[in-house]
């Protein structure tokens, strides 16, 4: 069941521990039951054969005729013979939901923004575990998820990403000619594929849901405080 | 024979899928398939011949994604590749060959950032390539926006005669990933002339049955469906489909025996698919269908119907004797406007009038913007109100959906001026009964001008459930005697026409005192005699009572379940004490909590009905100006103060900000009544940078910078960098705000900059977004890097040295 993780929501909105008052709290309760109630979360994904060419700092799919630069995805996918390539989105109704209060209530607004990110995020991790569940048939595992814009994998690969998946026709989810994701609660990644021996359960490792390893130090949405996994 | 004629009194068969066969055939996903029509056309030709020797009718061309925006670096034109499909689709023998076109690749405004015109653009350049090859008819499918839809048939009509089919794609819940809804569909695609509608795609053809019985309801054309094998899955890295050929076939069937004309297939199936339905179709007559005939408005996602219930529709975006919306044109402030629409439609409108006449505006370009910017942010349908013909046709252009336009009249040359556009667009219209001698004094004659509208209106071909006809109000204080010949006229034009009426209730009231109390005796009295539609204020209670209350006497409440409710419990509190307006100082009881608090208490909790009560009593004593400082600021300082500290985080700060912002709408209706200007303590531009359209810390840091009296000129999100400078240059805007919240958009928050340098605009900028930091705006080239809202706060006090 996809849910909204309260603390990582707070999280998002800068919250440090302070006091809540009782109306605030009411308000974000009230703010993670519409989010549940009208987004409509998708995903799509398919499963690529990968190879990692000599002396060169990508990864290729070459069925695809598809690189994923970058020395970070090289390592994140290291030892994998195949990875999926994922695509998850809520949906335009959040958006529209989203500006609406924006005219008239932007404390909600902001709130339900941060709702939905984290939605975006259960949604992500069900794909998951849907994927690896499928990938356990097969004796494999899976790498955590790692999506463009991470260290120096290039947000600039999201057209061909997207356009591999068929986003547009298969869960209404588009990429902007500046790359952003449109819905804006939607989310590219790439998960590894390997062979693991049966049973073993996978770790959490790399940054796929953890900012320590980002570049970007002065995002708004950094956890400092978050602990290492 | 022609296409057209084929698909009245007979079935026509579509082709299957392009895209499975390519697969199947190697090649890769994610490429652009279109170009194997000038690299390999002999694979193209092969697979449409595969078709026509299962049975196929129609070569629906590979040219789905032949747009500019997806060729672009291809190396190869529109035209090229266009030019080369039809010619594969051709050469297989078909005997039509249709032009395909999918969608544009990119989300369109309100929800993305591509413009409507700019969609046209690319179906225009399609259209005119395909036209040109030969193409027997134009096919637009897998469209998840209606906008999209209008986009590619209005491009469809305007620069060809060639038949124009649509077919949507709808997902599991019965709505497209836009939010249509099958009712919608049709409506639409009726309005905006389609010769035949459906669905493809998306899902298997058992799914798609309820959404195909519902087109066949309301589609005044044939319906075509070209379904999926089923729900696609991933395997292996395949993607696969689990339905074969009989099972289509079977379901196929059913959608046959309901009516359906035109089938083919979509994503899975393959000539084998279409061989079944080929034979399935053999010696079989289509279903002869009968479709509704309903009076029906509708936005891009829902629809009003206005048959067998009244409907209001909200009177409040008109500028006639309302201060600040005028003011709100007059400086394109668009958050004015939009706060009134998103009001009435949570207060429970069904559809929106929208007027923005005023005489020193630029009507048809003003009009666009706004029913652009309302159509955003409310799923209701719009009614699109001037005088001005071009303003008339600049809003039902860009206008999504099947709006009512307001209005035409009896005269011969407002009809000739109105009409061709109700035609052309797809509208409903409402026809007000005067003509060049006025407006008569007799319901009869009222009526005779009515008849006159109706019989003009059908001879341009539209049709009489598409008018709608106003008989006007008079005002009780001028012409008393006319009021009740209104509602009789009411009574004639439903009985003796049969069309719908709607009517400016509140006209009624002008110049006498409690004008809801006489507005709402008259309403229900209208209702009586018949009337459909009143145009009101959807934000009276009162007048919503009447509405409320009339739905369960007409019996469309049933059971009286949505009356009871929102009445139940009532009745004490109203037998107790009137409600009095909105607004009002000491009407409801406060909270015996709340009683001690000041206003500057009040503002620190965030507490905003009560910061607004507090503003509204001081003010009676006070002076505007001694609030802002002896109360506002210092409660804004303090809050500010301890969200730098940390203690508070964000939303508090913002809730404290809401209750100012509030607080501070009173002192400015408190100004304008006494006829005083407040003063501005300095001006300053916000912009969210072209191709980012998260925009919500600019709202945000706007908030917070009013509360602190700035002037704030809010450009919004995605603003073109010559925009910033223009502007930013013709308003002599000292401090400039830029936000950007992706790495990818912070390069053209330093193009705008470096535009407003080069353009030598005397201003500081300041920067803020979710990837910057000092180092990142140093960089862009900016003045001040502002981390929150707070921080542009302190930033624009010390510009402008307060």
């Amino acid at each position: 069941m996809y849910r909204i993780d309260r603390a990582e929501a707070l999280r998002y909105l800068g919250y440090r521990g302070q006091a809540i008052e009782p109306q605030l709290d009411a308000l974000i309760d009230d703010c993670m039951e519409e989010c549940l109630q009208i987004a409509r979360p998708r995903s799509v994904w398919r499963r690529f054969e990968v190879s990692f060419p000599e002396g060169e700092a990508d990864v290729t799919l070459p069925a695809a005729g598809f690189a994923l630069p970058g020395r970070d995805i090289r390592a994140h996918l290291s030892g994998c013979g195949a990875c999926y390539l994922l695509a998850a989105t809520l949906g335009v109704e959040i958006d529209a939901a989203i500006r609406r209060y924006e005219a008239g209530d932007l404390t909600r607004s902001l709130i339900l923004d941060a709702c939905a990110t984290c939605l975006i995020e259960s949604v992500c991790d069900e794909a998951e575990t849907a994927i690896r569940s499928q990938a356990a048939k097969a004796g494999k595992g899976l790498t955590s998820r790692y999506s463009p814009g991470y260290g120096d994998l290039p947000i600039e690969i999201q057209p061909r990403f997207t356009a591999l998946l068929d986003t547009p026709r298969r869960i209404g989810l588009y990429c902007s000619g500046s790359y952003i994701l449109m819905p804006r609660k939607s989310v590219t990644a790439v998960l590894g594929l390997r062979d693991e021996p049966a049973g073993r359960t996978e770790e959490r490792r790399g940054c796929g849901r953890r900012c320590v390893d980002c570049r970007l130090k002065d995002c708004l949405y950094r956890k400092e405080d978050a602990p290492c996994a | 024979m022609r296409i057209t004629e084929q698909i009245k009194d007979g079935f026509l068969l579509f082709d299957g899928a392009m895209g499975t066969m390519l697969q199947r055939a190697g090649v890769a996903p994610g490429q652009l398939p279109e170009l194997l029509n000038l690299t390999d056309p002999g694979l193209i030709t092969s697979i449409h011949k595969a078709y026509v020797e299962a049975g196929c009718q129609v070569a629906s061309a590979n040219t789905f994604g032949a747009n500019s925006l997806k060729l672009a670096g291809s190396g190869h034109t529109v035209e090229e590749v266009v030019k080369a499909g039809i010619a594969c689709a051709k050469a297989s023998g078909a005997r039509w060959t249709a032009l395909d076109l999918g969608p544009t690749g990119q989300l369109l405004e309100p929800m993305g950032t591509l413009s409507f015109e700019k969609a046209y653009d690319l179906y225009a350049e399609q259209i005119k390539a395909g036209a040109a090859a030969g193409a027997d008819l134009i096919l637009i499918e897998t469209i998840s926006d209606l906008y999209e839809a209008k986009a590619a048939i209005l491009a469809a009509r305007e620069l060809t005669d060639l038949p124009v089919f649509c077919t949507l794609t709808f997902e599991e819940g019965q709505r497209t990933f836009i939010g249509a809804d099958p009712l919608t569909a049709a409506v639409a695609l009726n309005a905006w002339g389609v010769d035949a509608l459906g669905v493809n795609c998306s899902l298997g053809p058992k799914e798609l049955l309820p959404v195909v019985e519902t087109l066949l309801t309301y589609a005044k054309v044939p319906v075509m469906v070209q379904a999926n094998a089923g729900l696609p899955r991933e395997e292996n890295g395949r993607t696969v489909y689990d339905i074969g050929p009989e099972d289509y076939a079977a379901a196929v069937e059913l959608m046959l025996e309901k009516g359906v004309h035109i089938v083919g297939g979509c994503c899975g199936t393959d000539p084998t698919y279409m061989a079944r339905l080929h034979s399935l179709l053999e010696g079989r007559r289509p279903v002869e269908t009968h479709p509704r005939t309903v009076t029906a408005a509708c936005s891009g996602t829902t629809t009003c119907l206005l048959d067998g219930r009244v409907s209001v529709i909200g009177e409040r975006i008109n500028p006639t004797g309302k201060k600040r919306l005028k003011e709100a044109l007059r400086e394109g402030r668009m958050d004015y406007i939009i706060g009134e629409a998103i009001d009435q439609t949570n207060a429970g409108a069904d559809l929106l009038d929208v007027n923005v006449g005023l005489p020193e505006l630029d009507e048809p370009a003003m009009l666009a913007k706004v029913i652009r910017e309302v159509q955003g942010v409310t799923a209701l349908p719009l009614q699109i109100d001037s005088s001005d013909p071009a303003a008339i046709e600049a809003g039902v252009r860009c206008y999504c959906g099947k709006p009512i336009i307001n209005s035409v009249n009896g005269k011969k040359e407002t009809m000739e001026q109105i009409f061709p556009i109700v035609k052309k667009y797809g509208a409903l219209v409402i026809g007000l009964t005067l003509d060049e001698k006025g407006i008569p004094p007799t319901a009869e004659e009222r009526l005779a001008i009515a008849a006159r509208i109706l019989e003009t209106a059908e001879s341009y071909g539209i049709p009489r459930e598409d008018l709608l006809i106003d008989c006007l109000v008079l005002t009780a204080s001028a012409q008393q005697e006319q009021v009740l010949e209104t509602l009789k006229a009411i009574k004639l034009v439903k009985s003796r026409l049969g069309l719908k009426t709607v009517l400016g209730v509140s006209n009624v009231s002008f110049g006498l005192p409690n004008r809801p109390l006489l507005n709402s005796t008259y309403l229900a009295a209208a209702f009586g005699a018949g009337l459909d539609a009143p145009i009101i204020n959807p934000m009276s209670a009162e007048i919503m009572r009447v509405v409320d209350t009339f739905r369960v006497l007409d019996n469309e409440d049933k059971d009286a379940a949505a009356y009871i409710a929102k009445y139940t419990g009532t009745e004490t509190a109203a037998a107790a004490a009137p409600v009095p307006p909105a607004g009002q100082a000491g009407a409801p009881a406060v909270p015996p909590a709340a009683e001690t608090l000041t206003l500057y208490d009040c503002i620190v909790q965030g507490r905003r009905e009560e910061a607004v009560r507090k503003t509204t009593a001081l003010l009676e004593s006070g002076d505007a100006l001694e609030i802002i400082d002896g109360q506002f600021v210092p409660a804004l300082d303090y809050v500010g103060d301890r969200f730098e500290k940390g203690k508070l985080f964000l939303p508090q700060l913002m809730q404290s900000a809401q209750a100012v912002k509030a607080a501070f709408s009173v002192i400015k209706a408190h100004n304008d009544a006494a006829g005083r200007q407040g003063e501005a303590r300095g001006k300053i531009l916000l912009a969210t940078v072209q191709g980012d359209i998260h925009d919500i810390g600019k709202n945000i840091v706007k908030m917070m910078l009013e509360n602190y009296g700035y002037d704030v000129v809010d450009l919004g999100k995605d603003v073109p960098v010559e925009q910033v400078v223009e502007e930013t240059l013709k308003q002599q805007i000292p401090l400039v705000g830029l936000s950007a919240l992706m790495t990818t958009t912070v390069k053209s928050m330093q193009e705008t900059i470096e535009a407003l340098r080069a353009a030598g605009a005397a201003c500081r900028v300041m920067v803020g977004g979710a990837v910057l930091n000092e180092e990142y705006a140093a960089m862009v080239g900016a003045d001040y890097y502002a981390k929150d809202a707070q921080a542009s706060v302190r930033i624009a006090n010390e510009f402008f040295g307060g």
